[in-house]
């Protein structure tokens, strides 16, 4: 009985243990039921944060067109030879993953024939920095060494060919300053956050239109998610959002006559504009020296930086458009228009010319020493007469030469949608004694007047000047972009009297018209033109240079073109610069068979 | 014709429903390392699925032996065993092969063997004999210390090893023996008591110095005196703090939870633990001690809890063998085998979870591991053994 007892506590206890136990298990579901189910989204968040690496996706680059669609700037495929480290990953320390790597890029050496680009450290500075990413062994490898590869039949795990895109420009230098040029874009800290954790290399505009435009051209950026293991390495992709190509640029420019101008303006230090002067559409614009923008992309060689960035011709100056220099006697039609319109002068005012004015002991040259004798106003313009604007601007008084000059846009930033613009200098009286610390004098004034002094106007104004005075008055902003069916912006409109234009635009018809006019020697069989040349002194008495100038608008009756070119070092207007302006006149109207055709009528 | 009656009787006093589990766990087992390995880079981690089936099937084998073979004859052997398992614990000490930092194998012919893992086994037979001996006072202080001397041997042994966490197996399966033995509720207070007690040294010796400002050197001297080792504290505040260093001792812990808990209600699938195959959840552990993590999170809670009632199963099961075996060494036996069997379970799943701090104890049939797997096999063929005995005799020898 005693033993039958002891036997029944004793199955009591097992039992009691096998409860306990079963209990222990119970709580154990429990948990698995709290981490399982009830916060399971938590660990699934946490799963996913630590195991997705998201990559940027640049968007292909928009191309760039002139206003009939002509390529300025595309992309061309570039090739390149990328190791795809998570398939050459070695277990234990990371030093065997970099030998296998190395050992790939022997083997590739050998079969396309290239010596080795990267060296041990950017393979470890890679694992261990853009793992999930393919490593580029050889950027941007020839068409031989391409084939090369292509017709090996050694098959090799982990490498492949590796397209990138790379920006190319077809006509090479043609129209740089207007173009730009792009580069290496540095990941934009601020976006959504920092949500990506790799970026791809990415091209951004850093000069010209591809900067202006550069939200237009990149287009939108896309993601990649790769999942990656423990150690980091890409183990596969789970999605992507496909980049949004960047849009088409259309420029105003005419491929033809940015490559007469081009020619035209050879290898001196210069620029020029063309404007559309019924829209303000920039046809042609060319500052010398310039550059090709293609040997930015993929990137620039470093001696190459140094060289275009050493050069004392400064090619990256966009004089068109940043550089600004005295207008001289091409600013003579604004001392007329502003003597005109406000009736301090007609057209058949007569001024004596002996060869020189003097005012206040100081003596203005005419440029024909031997003086002009009397002449009126337009006969004045067409030989540049100093003597003859000397007086008209002291009947005019500087105030309306300013207003009008002002007006007209002179002196201040055109607005034209290429970066870095420079606004030049009107002076007045208050600027004179701000920075000279002296009041405005009658020799200013005549200084003024034939342009000279503080005077400094950049290209682009000067050509928007022209374009105003071929289209009898409206001042347009001038504009690279083209938008279809889109007028003119218009900065001003200048309300002239019929008879004022009659003899400014006719003394500038008889400046090329005209067998002895100053600006004779751009003169075109066929077309009548109206000009102004200007030849600018600068620089200490000593070592006098010369700035030499041409506006120009044609044709006379109904223009469609106004023209600016400077030349520094020039001769004179006459001599240097009207004759390029020939040339380039000649080319736009001796071969109109091209798409220019379009635009007459 | 009388061996062939016998094998018939053999046959039909075997349970069915705790061989079946048996065999479904360990076929689990096989899939699952398979599934935790597939994706590893190493060829041999690869293969290992093939040797767990082998091992599994060395465990068949002696599963079958151990239900075929009377357990009463292990009666007479078993101070052999006992002994026998202490020269192979001291043995691993001396020539026991290296790995990081810890002696617990003894390579013979090329295979690993695991002398504290048929150390569990030996001393569950070793107490089941010292308690179930007719006559033995059990309350009495003599028979407590001859008790806690079967126990300690062994584990002072394989704490030098250094492996706490084995060590550790033996307090709850002995305790479970006494208290199935009959043991009076005074006594086991007592030694609960005394634990306690010493739990509460180990636990001042790890912690208690750096708080009071002793060097680092002086922590680690006064942690070896008690016989512990610095990546106990570790490992303990790891568990308590696993953000804290979360690459060290806190990233089996985080990746563990992060695996079970993202597997939600059905899983991922099997071989889809993206956990496992990126390898966040450690390569070297998933199949070993980290194998419910992928099981847990390639079959979700359905799945993990289908695991925890097949353990359930083999627990209750082997409880009522304890309580149907006709002789109290047969019912100790039983005891301490299934009281092993559930600290493995409970303290691995725990650890899985992340409810208890890491360590190290396999998952019985699942985990990858020749020496543990077998044992487990025999040892649950011994209880096999007890169930057919009840069966072939049910009015007792």
């Amino acid at each position: 009985m005693a033993l039958s007892d002891t036997r029944e506590s004793e199955l009591l206890r097992v039992k009691v243990t096998a409860g306990v136990m079963l209990l222990a298990l119970g709580v154990l579901a429990a948990v698995l039921w709290r981490v399982q189910v009830a916060r399971a989204p938590d660990y699934r968040s946490s799963l996913y944060r630590q195991s997705v690496r998201r990559v940027r996706l640049p968007a292909i680059r928009g191309a760039i067109r002139d206003r009939y669609g002509r390529m300025l700037a595309d992309n061309r495929p570039s090739y390149c030879i990328a190791v795809y480290v998570e398939e050459l990953r070695r277990p234990g320390r990371i030093e065997r993953t970099i030998d296998a790597v190395e050992d790939v890029i022997r083997s590739v050496s050998g079969i396309v024939n290239l010596p080795r680009e990267v060296d041990r450290d950017e393979i470890e500075r890679h694992i261990r920095m853009r793992r999930p990413l393919p490593l580029l062994i050889w950027k941007d490898i020839g068409p031989a060494a391409l084939a090369r590869w292509c017709e090996s039949d050694v098959h090799l795990a982990g490498v492949d060919i590796y397209v990138e895109p790379v920006r190319a420009y077809p006509h090479g230098a043609l129209a740089s300053h207007v173009l730009g040029y792009v580069g290496r874009a540095e990941p934009a800290n601020g976006e959504a956050g920092g949500a990506y954790h790799y970026y791809l290399p990415e091209m951004e505009g850093k000069y010209g239109v591809e900067k202006t435009y550069n939200a237009v051209l990149a287009g939108e950026a896309g993601g990649r998610l790769l999942r990656v293991d423990a150690s980091g390495f890409k183990h596969g992709e789970i999605g992507e959002r496909e980049p949004a190509a960047g849009r088409d640029l259309f420029l105003t420019l005419d491929v033809r006559i940015q490559r007469l101008l081009e020619e035209t303006l050879g290898d001196i230090r210069g620029a020029a504009v063309v404007l559309d002067p019924r829209n303000g559409d920039v046809l042609a614009l060319a500052s010398r020296p310039d550059f090709d923008p293609s040997d930015f992309s993929p990137a620039i060689a470093p001696d190459a930086w140094r060289r275009l960035t050493t050069d004392p011709g400064q090619p990256f100056f966009n004089r068109a458009i940043t550089g600004t220099y005295a207008p001289g006697s091409t600013f003579k039609p604004v001392v007329s228009l502003a003597a005109l319109e406000n009736d301090r002068a007609g057209g058949d005012t007569v001024f004596g010319c002996p060869g020189y004015f003097e005012v206040g002991g100081v003596r203005f040259h005419c440029w024909r020493r031997s003086g002009h004798g009397k002449l009126a106003m337009r006969e004045a313009l067409e030989q540049s007469c100093n003597a003859y604007f000397c007086q008209l601007g002291l009947q005019c008084g500087y105030e309306r030469i300013y207003h009008m000059a002002e007006a007209l846009g002179l002196g201040r930033e055109t607005g034209i949608d290429l970066p870095s613009e420079a606004a030049g200098l009107l002076p007045n009286s208050a600027w004179k004694e701000r920075y000279r610390g002296d009041s405005w004098r009658a020799g200013d004034t005549c200084n003024a007047s034939i342009g000279q002094g503080a005077l400094a106007f950049t290209p682009v104004q000067m050509a928007m000047f022209a374009a105003t005075l071929a289209n009898g008055g409206t001042v347009y902003r001038p504009r690279v972009r083209l938008v279809p069916g889109r007028a003119g912006d218009v900065c001003n409109v200048m309300h002239w009297a019929p008879e004022t234009l009659a003899v400014v635009r006719g003394g500038m018809r008889d400046v090329v018209m005209a067998p002895h006019g100053t600006g004779r020697r751009a003169y075109v069989e066929g077309v009548v033109m109206a000009g102004k040349t200007g030849t600018a002194e600068h620089g200490p008495r000593e070592a006098r240079r010369k700035y030499g100038w041409m506006i120009l608008f044609a044709p006379y009756e109904a223009p469609r073109f106004a023209v600016a070119m400077v030349v520094e070092d020039a001769v004179s207007g006459g001599t240097t610069v009207a004759p390029r302006l020939h040339a380039l006149m000649e080319g736009i109207f001796g071969d109109e068979s091209g798409p220019v055709q379009e635009g007459r009528g | 014709m009388r061996r062939a009656e016998h094998a018939w009787r053999l046959l039909r006093g075997l349970s069915w429903p705790m061989f079946g589990i048996t065999l479904l766990l360990s076929a689990l087992g096989v899939l699952f390392v398979y599934s935790a390995c597939y994706a590893s880079v190493e060829g041999t981690m690869r293969a290992l699925y093939r040797r767990q089936l082998l091992w599994a099937g060395v465990g068949l084998a002696a599963y079958l032996g151990f239900a075929a073979f009377d357990y009463r004859r292990l009666r007479r052997l078993t101070w052999w065993i006992y002994a026998g398992s202490l020269l192979l614990l001291v043995l691993v000490l001396l020539i026991g092969t290296e790995i990081s930092g810890a002696r617990r194998w003894l390579m013979v012919f090329g295979i690993g063997l695991q002398p504290s893992e048929l150390a569990k086994l030996a001393v569950v037979l070793a107490l089941a004999r010292k308690l179930s001996r007719p006559g033995e006072s059990l309350g009495g202080f003599g028979a407590l210390a001859g008790v806690l001397a079967l126990v300690l041997a062994p584990m002072i042994l394989i704490i030098q090893q250094p492996d706490l966490g084995t060590a550790m197996v033996f307090l709850p399966a002995a305790f479970v023996m006494m208290f199935a033995a009959g043991v009076p509720l005074r006594s086991l207070l007592v030694l609960l008591a005394a634990g306690s007690c010493a739990v509460g040294v180990f636990l001042g010796s790890l912690f208690l110095p750096a708080r009071l400002g002793v060097s680092e050197e002086g922590q680690a001297r006064i942690i070896s005196a008690v016989g512990l080792r610095p990546y106990h504290r570790d490992r303990i505040e790891a568990f308590f703090n696993p953000e804290r260093d979360p690459l060290n001792a806190g990233w089996n812990k985080m990746q563990s939870e992060i695996a079970v808990g993202s597997g939600g209600v059905w899983g991922k699938g099997y071989l889809k633990g993206t956990q496992n195959i990126l390898g966040f959840l450690p390569r070297k552990v998933a199949p070993t001690d980290f194998i419910y993590s992928v099981i847990a999170e390639e079959t979700g809670f359905v799945g993990s809890t289908v695991v925890l009632v097949l353990f359930g199963g083999l627990l209750v099961l082997g409880a009522r063998t304890a309580c149907a075996a006709r002789d109290k060494m047969g019912r100790l036996v039983c005891a301490g085998i299934t009281a092993t069997l559930f600290v493995h379970v409970f303290v691995n799943i725990a650890m899985t979870v992340g409810i208890m701090p890491i360590t190290g104890l396999p998952l019985p049939l699942l985990s990858y591991g020749g020496t543990f797997m077998v044992v487990t096999m025999a040892s649950l063929g011994i209880i096999q053994s007890v169930h057919i005995r009840s069966h072939m005799y049910p009015h007792g020898f």
